[in-house]
């Protein structure tokens, strides 16, 4: 009569299987070792025959994994909020109290109907939120803009660290508008600290009176985070993910803060990142205006200014180049940290990434 | 008074509710999601206002996912959330029982 | 001991933490509801549990059922608190699970009496009952049972009773014939009732009822139960026949014309009627009741 809910252990190899061939038979059919190895609990929920009937998985703050069995007794439903229940205790132990699916359109209404809010939604597939901190109080805690702005702009910056070449970008939108918001990533897996970042861009820009530096939160993700692990072809599930931070921004930040320019720097390095951008133009007009804005080169050569570079500088030690890439903030925080952040390079902390 | 913690109590389950206490800023704040919020929203916060009332909480966000839920399975789902957003779960308060 | 001659055949398990179970449980015509705060209660919703069944027990109409929680045991953080609100809440029993000794009874009885002071419930209201799940509680199966005037059963709980034993339960129940044997002897020695271990197997109906059947033979007064199904299956095991139903009609017939006679001595066919016969009458015909199997006038339903 119940059914009840039972942790599944992925390094068992036997229950591994089992488990994967429920998900195969349910339509999810990528196990990719960078998604599998993220999952920090597997439930299952069994009926009163021992039969997997359920099943879901939490990674950090986020459900993975969710599939029911729907035998047409009408039973689906239940199972599914036995499942998704139970996950939210374990994240509730665990500490999370806001929880994030990526999930297909089709649990949209299954989700919602368990309290999850979408914040965004693609034809592939979507994100929901539930509980606190949200979107709303991230939103309620941003700086408002001047009752006289009548021009607004933004910026998402990873900023590893803050280079020239971001103050330029940041001027131009400064120049062009009364107000400009410049985001900086909160995933904390890059060579400099969130907060180190935060702080380089804050003192980098700290002239311009209208600009204002804040942290990204949950919603200005690297589109490198978002999970796809129902989503088969590589191609697709990068159109997917950037579709999906291109859209929340939209909704979630660009429309109710007033945003109506997104400024981006070129990326003819990166082909992910031009996909990227590429994304953002196709789905952020007409509402919001993306202006891409050429790189800025070396004074004296054809180099662009990158971020990558700096930190190559880093790792060779070789200082005296810095001043032609960083503005003076970050040089000097670099030359005061040097031997930490070269610690950090030996530990192997990956520089080539983002 | 002010809660110490976020905390959550009750299940998605049929006949159930689940109750998720957070960091108000402004007074007793909800947020419900119910197929029977017109007929039975009222009396669902009602109950759950009544025992934070009980429990001396002010502040806090309430967010309610109610699964058809009588009244004692309300009561009881927001006593469990109060006890542990207050850090008490161990130390039941037996006058508000 | 604080035995009467209620109906004990049924007593059915009910997940303490699951609202949809628990608002449904006085639907089935159980005899006894037991309320499970223990093994059917995650770790950390025990809390939650405990407050659940608490408010449930204030509000919902249980009808005639013996109300019983199984409580967490003595040697979890969540035993004393668990004590606390059932007493509160006015529960009718509470089983101690994993009990080895007196020395556990009587721990319990000293905080359940704190706690019927602590909420001014009347002193002895609150009655025990304990589960025996090792070899060491089938051992002092007897010390158990007498060790409270508040015990009204003991119970044998087979899944921690069979690991115990370094074995595990069998179809043929053989495994549990000392311990289901011991066990009934306690019970009846103390003057308190015996409780069957569930039965898991709900594919396995005649199974199910082999079981209950003996069970029934030995003397149990009956059957824990995990799942509605499973009640009818017991209800006609216990059911009487109508030749009994009749004997004991007979029984009554003779305690009433030696009433009227004022004579006090109750002679049946020559032979004097005693207690014990008395007491099993009155049983037959509570089980008669129970089962729908006579009419207003006594006469026998044919089912």
């Amino acid at each position: 009569m119940t059914d009840t809910i039972r942790d599944i252990y992925l390094n068992n190899p036997v229950s591994k299987k089992a488990w994967q061939q429920f998900l195969a038979d349910r339509g999810i059919t990528v196990f990719a070792d960078k998604e599998v190895d993220t999952i920090d609990q597997t439930l299952g929920l069994y009926d009163d025959r021992d039969q997997l009937v359920g099943t879901g998985s939490i990674a950090g703050k986020t459900i993975k994994y969710i599939a029911v069995l729907d035998d047409g007794s009408g039973a689906s439903g239940a199972r599914f909020n036995q499942v998704v229940s139970a996950l939210e205790m374990a994240l509730a132990q665990a500490g999370h109290f806001q929880i994030f699916v990526f999930t297909k359109p089709q649990y949209q209404q299954s989700f919602e109907h368990v309290g999850f809010n979408t914040l965004a939604k693609t034809d592939y597939g979507l994100i929901l939120e539930k509980g606190t901190p949200n979107i709303t109080t991230y939103r309620a805690n941003l700086p408002k803009k001047p009752e006289s702005a009548q021009t607004v702009a933004s910026i998402v910056m990873n900023a590893n660290p803050f280079t020239k070449g971001h103050r330029y970008l940041v001027e131009q939108a400064a120049q062009q508008n009364d107000f400009v918001y410049v985001f900086v990533v909160n995933q904390d897996v890059s060579l400099f600290a969130t907060a180190e970042r935060t702080k380089l861009v804050q003192e980098g820009t700290a002239d311009l009176d209208n600009v204002v530096v804040v942290n990204g939160g949950d919603y200005m993700v690297s589109y490198l985070s978002f999970p796809a692990y129902f989503i088969k072809d590589q191609d697709q599930a990068i159109r997917y993910q950037t579709a999906l931070d291109a859209s929340l921004f939209k909704e979630q930040i660009a429309k109710p803060l007033g945003i109506q320019t997104r400024y981006l720097g070129t990326e003819p390095k990166s082909h992910t990142t031009a996909l990227y951008n590429e994304t953002l133009m196709a789905i952020l007009p007409p509402e919001v205006t993306v202006k891409e804005v050429p790189r800025l080169t070396q004074t004296d050569s054809e180099q662009v200014v990158t971020a990558t570079a700096v930190r190559a500088l880093i790792k060779e030690g070789q200082l005296d180049q810095l001043t032609h890439l960083v503005p003076k903030t970050t040089a000097k925080f670099i030359q005061d940290h040097l031997a930490e952040l070269q610690n950090r390079i030996t530990k192997g902390q990956n520089i080539n990434g983002n | 008074m002010e809660i110490k913690k976020t905390a959550m109590a009750g299940t998605l389950e049929s006949s159930d509710l689940q109750i998720m206490l957070s960091q108000g800023t402004k007074g007793i704040e909800f947020d419900l999601t119910s197929d029977v919020a017109k007929q039975f929203g009222d009396d669902i916060k009602a109950t759950i206002k009544a025992v934070l009332d009980a429990f001396g909480i002010d502040n806090v966000l309430v967010k309610v996912v109610d699964k058809g839920a009588l009244t004692p399975v309300i009561k009881a789902r927001a006593i469990t959330a109060a006890q542990r957003a207050l850090d008490i779960a161990d130390q039941p308060q037996w006058e508000v029982l | 001991m604080a035995a009467d001659e209620r109906l004990r055949r049924t007593m059915m398990f009910v997940p303490g933490n699951n609202p949809g179970l628990i608002k449904d449980a006085g639907i089935f015509g159980v005899d006894s509801i037991m309320f499970d705060l223990e093994d059917a209660v995650n770790m950390n919703e025990k809390d939650s549990a405990r407050f659940l069944v608490y408010e449930a027990l204030q509000t919902f109409d249980y009808g005639d059922a013996e109300l019983v929680v199984r409580i967490n045991g003595l040697d979890t953080p969540f035993y004393e608190n668990d004590i606390k609100a059932m007493v509160k809440a006015g529960i009718d029993v509470i089983r101690l699970p994993k009990t080895e000794n007196a020395d556990m009874i009587h721990e319990l009885e000293n905080l359940v009496e704190a706690a019927e002071k602590e909420f001014g419930r009347e002193v002895g209201s609150t009655h025990l009952m304990a589960a025996i799940e090792s070899a060491m509680g089938v051992v002092n199966a007897y010390e158990i049972a007498s060790a409270s005037d508040r015990m009204i059963g003991i119970a044998l709980s087979a899944e921690d009773y069979t690991t115990d034993m370094k074995t595990h339960r069998y179809p043929d129940g053989q495994e549990l014939l000392y311990a289901r044997n011991a066990i009934l002897h306690a019970a009846r020695a103390a003057g308190i009732a015996a409780f069957d271990t569930v039965f898991t197997d709900l594919d396995d109906m005649e199974g199910f009822e082999r079981e209950t059947k003996f069970i029934h033979q030995l003397g149990y007064d009956g059957k824990s139960l995990i799942n509605p199904r499973q009640i009818a299956t017991v209800n006609k095991v216990y059911a009487p026949t109508q030749k009994e139903i009749l004997n004991a009609q007979n029984v009554i017939a003779a305690i009433e014309e030696a009433k009227r006679k004022g004579s006090g001595v109750i002679a049946m066919n020559g032979q004097m009627v005693d207690r014990p016969v008395v007491l099993r009458a009155e049983r037959v015909m509570k089980l008669a009741k129970a089962n729908n199997l006579v009419d207003a006038e006594g006469n026998y339903v044919e089912k």
